[in-house]
């Protein structure tokens, strides 16, 4: 009798302490999360009210026209389409690369493999801001590419081209990583169930394990797609031009002059730059979570 | 663990060629894009590469010049200041939310996606945000302190406050992400740990000093090192919110990559930068592989 009242106490006071925890938290996140609310209050404000001395939350008119009118900065229609261009054809390329190679290193045995798939990890660890300079003059100096002779001298190579925006990102290597990863779980005997059936390793790989890849697929490419719609260094050094920009340069260049930042327009730009990802995420959380938590998985 | 693997599968089944055709379209392009790339940095970085026409051997003066260079030795202090205020605040909150997080509940689902959201976001949006909260008139900051009566500042242009602003809003970022990490790792860790502790009378502190904090050693090395990349190579909140500015306070060494490579066009000087900041990286790389496994073997069955 006692030690049901205790029992039941105990469970009381935890369930009282979970409410308090969740209202604490509460409070923290909503606090966390001002940033976010400041963007989009101040999007919809009057400059002269951001500007005027006492600040105020609410908007005083709710000013949906700053949407239209940060889009009429600039060429956002192409921004937009050049980083959606982009963000796909990176995807596309990244899944067949990565899941064939990945599917290679797990399955299989050929001579020097684990020394290849070394070289695939320590490239993982480099990361773009170390080998911007060399790759840069690579894609500049690519043979044949924008003007540029067989030595890759003369013309402007692939600056100001989707594929010198492109061919970076998929040579990334953390996708072989998570499809090696993945397909090293599979069963030996289904490899030998497919040799003994006459299956080639191509057929084994289209017909049984692309098929099954998909969470793993998924996985990849809501990583790869998040990471190409928000890379801002690339397409800075990549691109000079109006007609090849990227959301993420345009949103800094397009709203400063050399006096005064359009706050409400710079927040409203910001907002919607974020807006396809945050749709994306919506849809797809469950992926999303799953690929930045397997950036911590390591082999 | 994976070359052991790999050896006796290769015994037992032997060499197929055809492996090479299902790594060679991505090989292809991570040799061209990651490894010739690094080689090639070598090389320029002892030349006088411009880009345009000179490309002449001059010795090992790139890397004289840049012990000599006060801006790149102060973009390297600025970087070392950075990740000294940057990783261990990051990893401290990213512990301690996951540890609240911990929680099965679908109220704590949705708190957890609130706070990993500015970790969803790009850099250069949230810099954007931050670079308005920050205006030393019109910004949200200055403006409490003012309704407070308390003194203003031009947060991002006064030398003393411009990293520490770089930085927090660096930890409001990421924060989220080492929130997650520790999540999946306190996840892993099994149950019948925490009810034998219970048993013995652990209390909860005991048991998270314990077993928690052992267990999640293999994900606190790993942020550890990746945090430490991350940070020697922090450079797009730098170029958005000060430009390394004011004088020279918050320049980082990919800021110097930056505007040398790709202002001034001083390819060779860039690339013995790059090549400086390579070996970094590569100390610490090797740093992981020769402890990243420790404590990932212990047997707690």
């Amino acid at each position: 009798m006692r030690e049901g009242r205790g029992v039941a106490l105990m469970v009381k006071r935890k369930k009282w302490g979970n409410c308090l925890a969740i209202v604490l938290l509460s409070v923290l996140c909503l606090v966390f999360l001002i940033p976010f609310f400041l963007m989009i209050l101040t999007s919809l404000k009057s400059m002269p009210e951001i500007l005027a001395s006492r600040f105020v939350w609410k908007p005083e008119k709710w000013l949906f026209a700053n949407y239209i009118e940060a889009m009429k900065k600039g060429d956002w229609e192409v921004y937009f389409a050049n980083t959606f261009i982009v963000t796909v054809i990176t995807v596309a390329i990244s899944l067949v690369l990565n899941s064939m190679a990945g599917y290679g290193f797990a399955r299989i045995p050929f001579r020097g493999r684990d020394v290849l798939f070394f070289f695939t990890l320590t490239g993982m660890m480099i990361p773009q801001q170390i080998t911007m300079i060399p790759v840069f003059v690579n894609l500049k100096n690519f043979p044949l590419a924008g003007g540029n002779d067989l030595l890759g001298h003369g013309g402007t190579g692939m600056i100001n081209t989707y594929a010198g925006l492109v061919i970076p990102y998929i040579a990334g290597a953390f996708g072989v990583f998570l499809c090696r990863q993945f397909y090293m779980n599979f069963p030996v005997s289904l490899d030998d169930a497919a040799k003994i059936d006459g299956c080639s390793r191509f057929m084994a790989y289209f017909r049984i394990y692309l098929p099954l890849s998909k969470p793993i697929l998924a996985t990849l490419a809501v990583l790869k797609a998040s990471q190409t719609w928000n890379d801002y260094l690339w397409p800075l050094i990549m691109v000079n031009n109006n007609e090849k920009m990227t959301v993420q340069v345009a949103v800094i260049s397009k709203f400063t002059t050399e006096y005064s930042i359009q706050w409400n327009l710079l927040m409203a730009a910001t907002a919607l730059v974020i807006l396809p990802l945050l749709i994306l995420f919506l849809f797809t959380q469950k992926y999303f979570v799953e690929g930045i938590v397997a950036t911590g998985i390591k082999g | 663990m994976m070359a052991g693997k790999s050896k006796k599968r290769l015994g037992r089944i032997g060499n197929e060629p055809i492996g090479y055709v299902f790594i060679a379209p991505f090989y292809l392009f991570f040799l061209y894009m990651v490894l010739l790339p690094i080689l090639n940095m070598a090389v320029n970085s002892f030349t006088n590469y411009d880009l345009y026409k000179t490309r002449d051997f001059i010795g090992l003066e790139n890397y004289r010049n840049l012990f000599q260079d006060s801006i790149f030795l102060q973009s390297v202090w600025n970087t070392f200041i950075y990740s000294a205020m940057y990783i261990v605040p990051t990893m401290v909150l990213g512990l301690l939310f996951g540890l609240w997080m911990s929680r099965e509940s679908k109220g704590f689902h949705i708190l957890r996606t609130g706070f990993y959201l500015p970790y969803l976001i790009s850099m250069v949006c949230a810099s954007t945000i931050w670079l308005w909260i920050f205006d030393p008139s019109a910004g949200v900051v200055n403006q409490i302190l003012r309704v407070l009566g308390w003194e203003t500042y031009d947060w991002l242009k006064d030398p003393d406050m411009a990293m520490g602003c770089v930085v927090f809003i660096s930890i409001w970022k990421n924060m989220g992400y080492c929130m997650l990490i520790y999540l999946s790792g306190i996840k892993a860790i099994p149950a019948y740990l925490y009810e034998a502790a219970e048993i013995d009378g652990a209390s909860r502190v005991q048991r998270f000093w314990y077993i928690t904090l052992p267990m999640l050693q293999p994900t606190t090395f790993f942020l550890f090192i990746t945090s430490c990349i991350a940070s020697f190579n922090v450079f797009e909140q730098v170029n958005v919110l000060t430009n390394g500015g004011p004088l020279n306070t918050t320049t980082t060494v990919v800021h110097q990559i930056y505007i040398r490579g790709f202002t001034q066009f001083k390819m060779g000087y860039a690339s013995a930068m790059s090549v400086m900041l390579f070996l970094a990286v590569c100390l610490i790389t090797l740093v992981n592989f020769r402890f990243g496994n420790q404590g990932q073997d212990t047997d707690i069955g």
